[in-house]
């Protein structure tokens, strides 16, 4: 008899900006919807650790999906996608998320997301707080300058060097098995794409001075980082956090910028209180 | 405590761990490259080549060449060579971005062979401590 996990995975096909975009997700779970965001370059095997956690599903329907170009998410059909740089723009991210979520019909779903998804929390919770009743930022900040490098994308070098990369944004005290997972679902994304999504990450995301604008009776914002995440640091989430009245900050001891798949039990003792407290959201 | 590519009693088994590691000898794979390693003022350069470590030279003279030069401050690269290095200091890119050492020279090299030089540093964790 053939062990299977609870995770079940699906396609779908959704329109963003003209665009049909057949798209792969996965979910585990009944309850309030959890949509989660992967990380540039990352795809959502990110949070197979969270949606096999029978103590979240069986209070939540998670669900995470594979931006197109992601993991098993393909390029659209319609777009000669190899005629035209690869580039990740806020715009797109934002009404692809919402889009998801109104066509699965997510009821204001809670989100998740981690770097990236991190950032994109703070960025939903300025442009569209009606739609989810709470955020979750991992690794969040203002902005993230600087990162949008060209080795990211070279031909010269391999996925080896974000496999190294990504390995080293993990914190020394997490399992060794799950820092290489990191390093290698990074490595397998197509070349253009995390250098693409560290267009959003490091360009387009910018809130600085914004922040104050986010009205936590609309929406909730917990925001949590890693103690050895070096790209948004606990000081830079930190200080988003302070600017967002009702906002919660947990840094998080012993854990990097992965903190869903490079350590979930230790990740899980900050979220459990977190995601408890969002039960009681109407 | 002096860092261990500069220590001379040490520099053999140094060069002995790294030729023996199963993980370096994947990740340097077809690296033929001189890489200067820098603390302080003091200096040695590793030579790589078909991916073995083929010497590790102390205070090589100024007309020496090499592919990229990794620096920082004795202080930092005590930090970098702890056993269970603090935040920053867990790889050469954590530290570079965070201005805990610089990379500098051939970026393209140094970068292509990132997991190489990051299992070096992990190789002098194990022989540092």
């Amino acid at each position: 008899m053939l062990k299977l996990e609870a995770i079940t995975g699906k396609y779908g096909f959704v329109t963003v900006h003209g665009v049909d975009y057949r798209v792969y997700f996965e979910e585990s779970g009944e309850g309030i919807p959890l949509l989660c965001q992967h990380t540039a370059g990352g795809d959502g095997r990110q949070w197979r650790h969270l949606m096999n956690d029978e103590e979240v599903t069986s209070k939540y329907r998670v669900v995470a999906v594979d931006l197109p170009y992601h993991g098993k998410s393909l390029p659209p059909e319609s777009v000669e996608w190899w005629k035209e740089e690869y580039k990740l723009t806020k715009s797109f991210l934002i009404d692809f998320l919402v889009e998801f979520g109104r066509a699965l019909g997510l009821d204001r779903p809670v989100f998740i997301g981690c770097s990236m998804g991190g950032h994109l929390a703070l960025d939903l919770a300025l442009e569209c707080p009606d739609k989810f009743r709470a955020v979750i930022g991992f690794e969040s900040a203002e902005f993230t300058p600087g990162l949008d490098l060209i080795w990211f994308n070279h031909p010269r070098i391999s996925g080896e060097f974000k496999f190294a990369n990504l390995f080293e944004s993990t914190a020394p005290s997490s399992p060794e098995k799950y820092r290489r997972e990191v390093g290698w679902v990074y490595s397998q994304s197509a070349p253009p794409v995390f250098r693409g999504d560290l267009y959003y990450y490091s360009v387009e995301h910018n809130v600085t001075g914004q922040l104050h604008r986010i009205d936590t009776s609309r929406i909730a914002v917990y925001l949590l980082c890693g103690e050895y995440d070096f790209a948004s640091t606990p000081e830079m989430c930190r200080q988003a956090a302070s600017q967002i009245k009702g906002a919660k900050y947990i840094e998080m001891k012993g854990l990097g910028h992965f903190p869903v798949v490079e350590n979930y039990e230790l990740c899980k003792a900050y979220l459990t209180p977190i995601l408890e407290e969002i039960t009681k959201i109407r | 405590m002096t860092v261990v590519f500069l220590d001379s009693s040490k520099i053999d088994r140094l060069r002995n761990a790294m030729n023996h590691d199963a993980e370096f000898k994947l990740a340097a794979r077809y690296m033929s490259e001189d890489i200067l390693l820098g603390a302080d003022e003091s200096r040695c350069i590793v030579k790589v080549r078909d991916g073995l470590v083929t010497e590790i030279k102390p205070d090589p003279p100024s007309e020496d060449h090499w592919s990229f030069s990794i620096k920082a401050t004795a202080e930092s690269w005590d930090k970098l060579l702890q056993s269970s290095p603090p935040p920053f200091y867990t790889g050469l890119n954590a530290g570079m971005l965070r201005g805990n050492l610089q990379i500098m020279g051939n970026m393209e090299v140094a970068f292509a062979y990132l997991w190489a030089m990051n299992r070096m540093l992990d190789i002098m964790r194990q022989l540092q401590n």
